[in-house]
């Protein structure tokens, strides 16, 4: 029987071939990087302790020898603080992101697998939290129950839960309906076979093309609670926090509150873009 | 039709009962509500007067009905602070609110929605980049920093404006600008890439090829069709009139609906968030039944499609 | 005589549809009363235009739908209910293959990979003995070695036909519903796959239900044939006796339609009237208002089907009556 394979199909076109990166991502993806190792190492590379006073050097400027940034009001810091609010911000959104992506998928998946009445409650609950300002009902949270650290972790891992459950749910229905998933189904596959070894695979760079997205609402999200002083609570210092103590000092000494506001900027927009640029490559439908 | 408008109604009916539940189910969580909204400081019969009030000792799904009842009577509780009303105290901070969102509404309108339309028009100008950069700008800087860099060069560098409190218009300037900023930036992008689609669209190279003159395809053909998507965004934003201002108020210490509830939430004066939640609920559902109807009578796909039975 | 092999009695099938969210119900009937048996070995060919209803009943065959009304027997015993443990156990025994190799198979994963899932679904043997199962099957499909390693996109039609066949026929399976398997595929191609098909069934004893619109096909590779319409069988019997001599009107204008040579032109019976569509299914004979020959009695009563000959089914009013002049009184037999 003839070999009927294309021409010029070999195995060497299964390596990935790595696109080229535009100069600004490039840079974006650096600076990630970059936040990343600080937040990892904090404790390695901070000169001191967060809370570590050094009173006689209160709001000293930035640029001495001792103090790289400068010191806050009560002579801490202001680099140590600022690299272990990275991490702590980077830890919260993290925490954050994957809950809300394993949460959404999971929701979406349910209701593209049970239909029904269960499909109906799921699309109703992702209706009514795109539809309040989550700011207003996180602060609802925050005042019953407080502001510890696993509870602002689990509270902003409900924020944009409902975009991977609409993405999940909507991706799920149209491979059960005609296409691989159903075909596996039918070779005898249980529902944990089809939904994690077929459909989360196939799905999973839309999913994460909404990750780098929510991840940056994340961080604006804990900082503005934080700066409110009803997010991160001290002794744990969190760029939010930093900017909401510098403020008095907004003009005596405005590096304080400065320096963790140019990161939170910079880091925003830096996953931002690599999330655009990502959305362009992966998948062009996403709006 | 009828049943377009029957659906949005009984969705934007089920957002309140869903909030109000939420409301329930955290007050519920979180303690012993009598406690919590009485304070732990108040006398014992005043406790037991309020858990007979709200039926504390009923089952609980005949407190639930009970405390739906009381919301839809108003009695929304007493702030721990000054024992008055929630509800009153809520409403004198509105038009403080307002005083700032309305105006930063229209600032968010006159600067984005042209911005972006220009944008779109030429796309690849500096323009266009100029107003992407920005749109990037306005939605990755938070808008405390935003205001507080104002705040800074404005206030503290060039003294030229007030920093904070509520005494005389220009105290308005720089958190309207802030708010209205953040809010442009991402009604521009917005209406930049909704333009762009309806300019893509093949409909549109018809008309400029029937010799349509290109202003005369915008205005009627591009600017219409983009106009739907962007409605609900400035429905969006409608609806945040009273929420929106949250972190801008705290930052400019203005005394609304915002800071209320920053204070409220640090004080655990609950009645006071638990109303807010609700007004802000019924602020946004009502917003989004408005737009609904609003595309019900603009989007004429949406008008024949309903008469033609389809779903 | 054995017991054949499946047998199904009275299939109904009915899909509810609703207009919108508040519209009221509607049912559309695919499949109605569908009964027929297939032996060990043999391959029934089901034949109908679309919308006759024929892949439902191939879908209703494997169990893979619930029927409304009648049931499937697989070797004496009716089928498990869907989704259970012992429905999935039960795929072992039966499989289906389709008219779009590309959506059954899973984008991402090599070849190799997807074949070998059966053998991992139901936990065949071990891993040394899979990995020399996935390459004998490679090989009575007739595909190199080497396209085990590549993925769907990268095959051709015809190489992913054979691929999901290969995957079908991984758990050695009693029984395989083939639903329109080379409609989607050249004519060149189409040959070798039934080819393939006929041989493979020699070389494994398997019992097929060939689903085509394609009568070429069907005769090729069928040794009895079920004529449907609007989810009736409408004529059933051994396939060359049916093709030389179909008894249903029906029939008898597909075969006339489909090109065999040494038929003069001219012998074509054109049909008249709307194609079938089973959400407006006319009374009594689903065929009458096409049909040349109807009568008073075709409107009002749905023929049965009746065994009008050894190995031969029609269900016509037509049939039993004695003489065409009973025909021109619209005598009631």
């Amino acid at each position: 029987m003839a070999d009927l394979s294309l021409p010029g199909s070999t195995a060497a076109k299964r390596t990935i071939s790595w696109p080229r990166i535009p100069p600004v991502v490039a840079v974006a993806i650096l600076w990630v990087v970059a936040m990343l190792v600080v937040a990892i190492l904090a404790e390695a590379i901070a000169p001191y302790g967060v809370t570590k006073m050094d009173l006689r050097n209160r709001l000293s400027a930035p640029g001495n020898a001792a103090h790289w940034l400068g010191t806050d009001e009560l002579g801490r810091d202001v680099l140590s603080r600022l690299i272990f609010s990275i991490r702590i911000s980077f830890l919260i959104a993290f925490g954050a992101t994957a809950i809300s992506a394993i949460v959404g998928t999971l929701l979406g998946f349910l209701a593209a697998h049970f239909r029904g009445l269960a499909e109906q409650a799921v699309l109703m609950l992702a209706d009514f939290q795109a539809s309040m300002p989550f700011l207003i009902l996180a602060l609802a949270v925050l005042a019953f129950f407080g502001s510890s650290l696993p509870l602002l972790i689990g509270l902003m891992g409900l924020y944009g839960w409902e975009r991977y459950a609409r993405i999940a749910r909507g991706l799920a229905v149209s491979a059960t309906g005609q296409g691989y998933a159903s075909a596996v189904r039918q070779l005898g596959a249980a529902p944990s076979r089809i939904y994690l070894r077929h459909i989360l695979p196939n799905i999973a760079s839309t999913l994460i093309v909404s990750m780098t997205l929510v991840f940056p609402e994340v961080i604006l999200l804990e900082s503005g609670l934080s700066f409110l002083g009803l997010g991160v609570q001290p002794p744990m210092t969190s760029l939010g926090n930093m900017v909401g103590y510098g403020r008095e000092y907004i003009g005596s000494a405005p590096w304080i509150m400065l320096t963790p506001a140019a990161i939170i900027t910079l880091t925003t927009l830096a996953v931002s873009l690599i999330g655009d640029w990502l959305r362009d490559k992966l998948d062009p439908t996403l709006a | 039709m009828a049943r377009y408008f029957a659906i949005r109604i009984g969705r934007a009916m089920i957002t309140i009962a869903l909030v109000v539940t939420f409301a329930f189910v955290v007050l519920r969580l979180s303690g012993d509500p009598a406690l919590i909204i009485m304070g732990p400081e108040a006398p014992p019969e005043v406790i037991a007067a309020f858990r007979k009030a709200w039926g504390l000792d009923d089952p609980i799904w005949m407190q639930y009905f009970d405390y739906f009842g009381a919301i839809a009577k108003g009695e929304l509780g007493r702030s721990m602070r000054d024992g008055r009303p929630a509800i009153a105290l809520v409403l004198e901070r509105i038009p403080a609110t307002l005083t700032l969102t309305i105006p930063a509404l229209l600032l968010k309108l006159a600067i984005g929605i042209p911005g972006g339309i220009f944008a779109a028009l030429h796309r690849g100008s500096l323009i266009d980049r100029a107003v992407m950069i920005g749109a990037v700008a306005g939605f990755t800087v938070p808008s405390f920093v935003l205001g507080l860099v104002l705040v800074l060069i404005f206030a503290v560098q060039l003294g030229w404006l007030p920093s904070g409190g509520q005494e005389t218009w220009r105290h308005a300037i720089l958190p309207v600008f802030t708010l209205g900023i953040g809010g442009a930036a991402v009604l521009a992008r917005f209406t930049r890439s909704a333009m762009l689609e309806v300019l893509g669209q093949s409909y549109i190279r018809t008309a400029s090829a029937k010799g349509v003159s290109w202003r005369a395809v915008v205005l009627s053909h591009a600017l219409p069709n983009a106009a739907i998507p962007t409605v609900t965004i400035i429905g969006f934003m409608v609806g945040t009139l009273i929420a929106g201002a949250v972190v801008v108020e705290s930052v400019f210490s203005w005394p609304g609906v915002g800071r209320l509830l920053v204070v409220a939430v640090a004080n655990r004066d609950l009645a006071v968030v638990q109303c807010i939640l609700l007004l802000v609920a019924a602020t946004m559902v009502t917003s989004n039944l408005i737009v609904d109807f609003l595309y019900g009578f603009l989007d004429p796909r949406l008008r024949s499609r309903e008469a033609a039975g389809a779903h | 005589m054995t017991a054949p092999l499946v047998s199904v009695d009275r299939l109904v099938r009915i899909y509810r549809m609703r207009t919108g969210m508040f519209g009221r119900p509607r049912g559309v009937c695919a499949v109605d009363g569908v009964t027929f048996s297939i032996n060990r070995g043999e391959t029934l060919g089901l034949v109908g235009e679309s919308g006759s209803g024929k892949s439902t009943t191939g879908r209703l065959v494997l169990g893979l739908e619930n029927s409304d009304a009648g049931s499937v027997a697989f070797n004496g015993s009716r089928l498990p209910a869907m989704d259970t443990p012992e429905w999935r156990a039960s795929r072992a025994r039966m499989q289906m293959i389709f008219q779009d190799p590309l959506g059954a198979l899973d984008r991402r994963l090599p070849i190799a990979a997807q074949v070998r899932e059966p053998l991992d679904i139901h936990a065949v043997e071990d891993e040394a003995f899979r990995t020399a199962r996935v390459q004998e099957l490679m090989r009575s499909v007739r595909l190199s070695d080497d396209v085990g390693q590549r993925y769907p996109h990268e095959l051709s039609g015809g190489q992913r036909q054979r691929a999901v066949l290969a995957r079908a026929l991984a758990t050695k399976p009693d029984f395989l519903v083939c639903d329109e398997p080379v409609s989607a595929l050249d004519v060149s191609i189409q040959a070798q796959v039934v080819n393939l098909l006929i041989d493979l069934q020699a070389e494994l004893d398997l019992t097929m239900l060939f689903i085509s619109h394609d009568l070429r096909v069907v005769r090729q590779i069928s040794e009895r044939v079920a004529v449907m319409y609007l989810g009736r069988v409408v004529e059933l019997g051994n396939a060359d006796d049916l093709f030389v001599s179909p008894q249903h009107p029906y029939t008898q204008a597909l075969v006339s339609a489909s090109p065999a040579p040494g038929r003069r032109r001219g012998e074509r019976i054109v049909l008249s009237g709307d194609p079938p569509n089973p959400a407006a299914k006319p009374s009594g004979c689903a065929f009458h208002p096409r049909c040349p020959s109807a009568f008073a009695r075709c409107r009002a009563e749905a023929p049965a089907l009746v065994e009008v000959a050894p190995d031969r089914s029609v269900a016509c009013h037509l049939t039993g009556l004695e003489s065409p002049a009973a025909v021109a009184l619209g005598a009631v037999a």
